[in-house]
């Protein structure tokens, strides 16, 4: 913000260091995998990487969101739980139809970002502590909703997360990579978008310029639960059961993809595509490792040094584009 | 992957707070905090030591369960409180349950909370084989009688500890042996097997995966694969669908519990392998029984869930009562099939 418009060429430029090193990361994975395995450079593998990834996509998007406007939400993982819930109850105790049931489960999770969000700005609360309660009330209401037992529902929710044949890739996955355009167009393009960025660049300086902060960031906090929600019916159809005990600790995995992914923790920076990129590593990383037979140790030491490794690369990526610009 | 601790870190760093501030000068607030920390845990311990030999004719039983959430615990914990119910004139009932599956830490501060209530018994579900034996060895001190049930505490750690705990409880080792028994049955020596086992520090967790492998290493088929799925369904979803890609050539996959069964089955169908692929599950919940008679899953193995907890009330009474000796006690598995459902 503030700096001259940059050259179309300068613009490329910029562009090819934002996400050559994200790339590089991606396709260095991807090549050792391959190499320690015959069976990891398979279509089937990437067929359902892709299609496993579609929930942790669309929830890594919203927590972009709110990171932007340097908040936290730390309930995504509880909400999703909670609108499976919802959705399994209906679709298999009510008897409701598909379309019918993901929209209440997607209203559901609007519903608990709505709440995180008014009480956020009502009270000037700092959102830690808001979706740190949401997370506790989301859980509690997953375990009501369910009664406590897996919803069974079986293939009459299997649509949206099925592979389609010919492409390999379920609808659910395409919805999750239009969630990501749609998502990085509102950052960039928009002029709510240009507000989030300010909110989370000085909050204060937006205030004293005749800008109401806070409809905006109640709003971000809300698109962050509607996402939630509209994971949870890419969870529970993949599944084809609702399982209340769904997303524990998914909040931290989508925290960790954002973060690879080169947006700050203290907001007013960061780019959904790359999110997007540090979703692909962590789901690369997951299957890659399964797929290797590694130990539950090594597994958790070895990605917890790729999101180290991953976040100190890009401080000195950006020290590079800042030298370039 | 990453679990959530943030409650716990959030904890443990108030005291830390405390010292800082008194440091600065604004320490009196959090000295009489601390004086007063100090004045009820002693009025804790002393409560503790002058327990009553019996409050009254009628015992209080505390239950304590790995995650009520978990519907194979929650069923059982529905069990007793029916149980309680219908002897209502012979004991009360206290039921606890811990948030999630691996926090031993709240386990053992409930295990705690009911020495200080001094209740008369405690039947325990561990959350884990080893950690819950000095805590629980602080109760049989305090003169509470302890009923291990679901996960047996380890033989090693009880006997270091010079405790004697009975448990009351499934042989999950032969009930995964004949889940895989029958699962051996529809395949052909040679073929490849994977095993999705629960936590690997639980003990029916080892058991199951012990008893799948005397099953299928005596059936000849190859184990190609062991690992991990928490015993969740979502996690067991991905080891699942990276073990289908790995080994083009399997058979079957066989879970330590239902829901990594329901997860497995999820994967086969999205690898487009179904039929191809079998899947045996343990613990026979609901969600499964529909599965199994679709056939998508082949077996389940139930251990009679809703009456585990209240084989173990039944044993800590007659321990009460001095009818019977702290000798484990070993309940039904039996193997359910889509023939048996119907």
């Amino acid at each position: 913000m503030g700096e001259l418009r940059p050259s179309r060429r300068a613009a490329i430029q910029r562009m090819a260091a934002e996400y050559a090193g994200m790339t590089l990361v991606l396709a260095a994975l991807v090549g050792l995998f391959s190499a320690m395995s015959d069976h990891f450079f398979t279509t089937a593998t990437f067929s359902t990487l892709a299609n496993r990834a579609a929930d942790l996509t669309v929830i890594a998007v919203g927590m972009t969101f709110v990171l932007v406007v340097a908040g936290i939400d730390l309930s995504v993982g509880s909400v999703l739980a909670l609108g499976g819930s919802v959705l399994g109850v209906a679709m298999a105790q009510w008897g409701w139809p598909m379309p019918a049931a993901a929209a209440l489960c997607i209203v559901t999770g609007l519903a608990a970002g709505a709440v995180n969000g008014a009480i956020t700005v009502a009270w000037a609360i700092p959102s830690f502590i808001v979706t740190l309660g949401m997370l506790e009330i989301a859980r509690g209401g997953a375990y009501l909703v369910a009664n406590e037992r897996t919803q069974y529902i079986g293939d009459a929710i299997a649509g949206i997360g099925a592979p389609l044949a010919g492409i390999g890739v379920s609808p659910a996955f395409m919805i999750a990579l239009a969630v990501v355009i749609i998502g990085q167009i509102v950052l960039t393009r928009t002029v709510f978008g240009r507000y989030m960025i300010a909110i989370g660049t000085n909050e204060q300086v937006v205030r004293l310029s005749g800008i109401d902060p806070r409809p905006i960031k109640a709003i971000v906090f809300m698109i962050c639960g509607g996402l939630a929600g509209l994971g949870a019916v890419f969870q529970t159809s993949r599944l084809g059961a609702a399982d209340p005990n769904a997303g524990i600790g998914l909040e931290l995995s989508a925290i960790a993809a954002v973060v690879i992914g080169g947006t700050s923790l203290m907001g007013g920076r960061g780019s959904v595509i790359n999110t997007f990129f540090g979703v692909l590593i962590i789901a690369v990383l997951e299957a890659g490792l399964n797929q290797l037979g590694v130990q539950e140790p090594a597994k958790r030491l070895i990605t917890g040094a790729v999101i180290v490794v991953a976040v100190v690369a890009d401080v000195y990526r950006q020290k590079l584009t800042r030298a370039r610009s | 992957m990453f679990e959530s601790r943030i409650g716990r870190n959030l904890w443990h760093s108030r005291p830390r707070l405390c010292e800082n501030q008194l440091q600065h000068s604004r320490g009196r607030l959090c000295h009489m905090l601390i004086m007063l920390i100090v004045a009820l845990t002693l009025i804790g311990c002393g409560d503790r030591s002058s327990k009553p030999a019996a409050d009254n004719d009628n015992p209080t039983i505390a239950l304590i369960m790995k995650s009520l959430a978990n519907e194979f615990f929650s069923t059982m914990a529905d069990g007793a409180r029916d149980h309680q119910k219908a002897h209502a004139d012979e004991y009360s009932l206290i039921v606890n349950g811990i948030k999630d599956e691996r926090d031993l830490a709240q386990q053992m501060s409930i295990v705690e909370q009911m020495i200080a209530q001094q209740v008369d018994a405690i039947v325990i579900a561990p959350a884990d084989s080893k950690a819950l034996a000095p805590v629980l060895k602080r109760a049989l001190e305090a003169g509470v009688v302890v009923v291990n049930i679901d996960n047996k505490l380890d033989d090693g750690v009880l006997e270091q500890s010079g405790i004697d705990i009975p448990f009351v409880g499934p042989d999950n080792r032969d009930g995964a042996r004949k889940a895989g028994e029958h699962l051996a049955k529809t395949l052909k020596p040679g073929d490849e097997v994977a095993i999705l086992e629960g936590v690997p520090t639980a003990f029916n967790g080892q058991q199951r995966r012990a008893g799948f492998e005397d099953a299928l290493k005596a059936a000849e088929l190859k184990i190609v694969a062991v690992q991990s799925g928490q015993w969740e369904m979502a996690k067991a979803n991905s080891v699942a669908a990276a073990m289908l890609s790995e080994h083009p050539n399997l058979k079957a996959i066989a879970a330590s519990n239902d829901s990594m069964a329901l997860g497995a089955a999820a994967a086969i169908k999205a690898a487009g392998r179904e039929g191809q692929v079998k899947v045996v599950g343990f613990d026979n919940i609901s969600a499964v029984q529909q599965m199994i008679k679709d056939g998508k899953i082949l077996a389940t193995v139930d251990q009679h869930g809703d009456q585990l907890a209240v084989y173990g009330i039944e044993q800590a009474l007659a321990m009460l009562k001095g009818q019977a000796a702290a000798d484990d006690r070993q309940t039904p598995t039996d193997l359910i099939t889509a023939e048996s459902i119907k």
